[in-house]
């Protein structure tokens, strides 16, 4: 008997389920950014609009390289329904504590689907991964720099204003050094 | 059909699931329907199968909830089915699946399995 489900795809279900659910959340994390972005754009946050922009634009692609990767094995890649996407905050540093525990959330749900793909010896997957493992390294440090900006400037005074002016410069390699 | 190039999968009370090597489809018969399927379709019409909200099926008294209508991807053929219906062609196709990745097991390890 031919084997038809191998000849159709090297994923297995449950690599194929889980990075769905992926590519499920990267686009959610993009809708999340959006919003985001929109909020500090009506309270006056030029810059951190901006730089929540680009993150929206990220997590996309983040999202399109997971769905390529399980169309190109031959798997079922689902267009993701994005739902509850708040699109209020309670203030700047509100939005981006929250960003940092998208970030965090992602991270754990990155580390899961690596230790999943080993468990099945999906040694594929594992490595297709591993620059999602380097990337959220890159997006959670981001995170959580801007998050201590609030402490670093506080917010009092032209703290705020401070603040926005400083996210976009935030960077993760060698001028962070 | 030649028999030939059947082989059973699996089957219940109301069904039976083969495969064909001919035509490299997945024969589903179910009561008096029988779809041929290629192996993506078979694994949509799993999903759709199994993403039916049985809870709701049976909790809710509204006539509409009785029976669910589930249509087989790329045939014409209509799948009205009540509760029970509904119950067994999970278990069919949930048995065809497990027959089919066994056989992707026998691949593996034995079938490809290199012998010097
Ligand atoms: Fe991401
Ligand atoms: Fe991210």
């Amino acid at each position: 008997m031919k084997d038809l489900v191998r000849m159709r795809t090297s994923l297995k279900e449950e690599t194929e389920r889980i990075l769905n659910e992926q590519i499920k959340m990267e686009a959610h994390s993009s809708a999340i950014y959006l919003s985001m972005a929109a909020w500090c754009d009506r309270n006056g946050f030029d810059y951190s609009a901006g730089y929540f922009y680009k993150q929206a634009e990220e997590e996309r692609s983040h999202m399109l390289k997971i769905f390529k990767y399980v169309s190109d094995l031959g798997g079922t890649a689902v267009s993701p329904e994005v739902t509850n996407v708040p699109q209020e905050f309670e203030g700047f540093r509100d939005v981006f504590e929250l960003a940092l525990q998208q970030e965090i959330a992602v991270t754990n749900s990155i580390n899961r689907i690596v230790a999943t793909a080993r468990q099945l010896n999906d040694f594929a997957t594992d490595q297709f991964m591993q620059w999602f493992v380097q990337e959220q390294i890159e997006e959670e440090y981001v995170a959580r720099r801007a998050v201590e900006l609030f402490d670093v400037i506080g917010e009092e005074g032209v703290g705020r204003y401070m603040i926005d002016k400083a996210i976009p410069k935030i960077t993760y390699g060698e001028a962070a050094e | 059909m030649n028999s030939e190039y059947l082989t059973e999968l699996y089957s219940n009370t109301k069904g039976s699931s083969y495969q064909c090597d001919a035509t490299n489809r997945i024969i589903i018969r179910f009561g008096d329907i029988t779809v041929s399927l290629r192996i993506t379709d078979f694994l949509t019409f799993k999903r759709r199968v199994d993403s039916v909200d049985i809870h709701t099926m049976i909790f809710n008294t509204d006539d509409a909830y009785d029976v669910e209508i589930i249509d087989a991807p790329r045939t014409d053929q209509l799948f009205v089915l009540n509760l029970c219906d509904l119950i067994l062609l999970r278990d069919l196709l949930a048995g065809t699946r497990f027959a089919l990745d066994l056989n992707t097991l026998l691949h593996e390890r034995i079938y490809n399995a290199v012998v010097y």
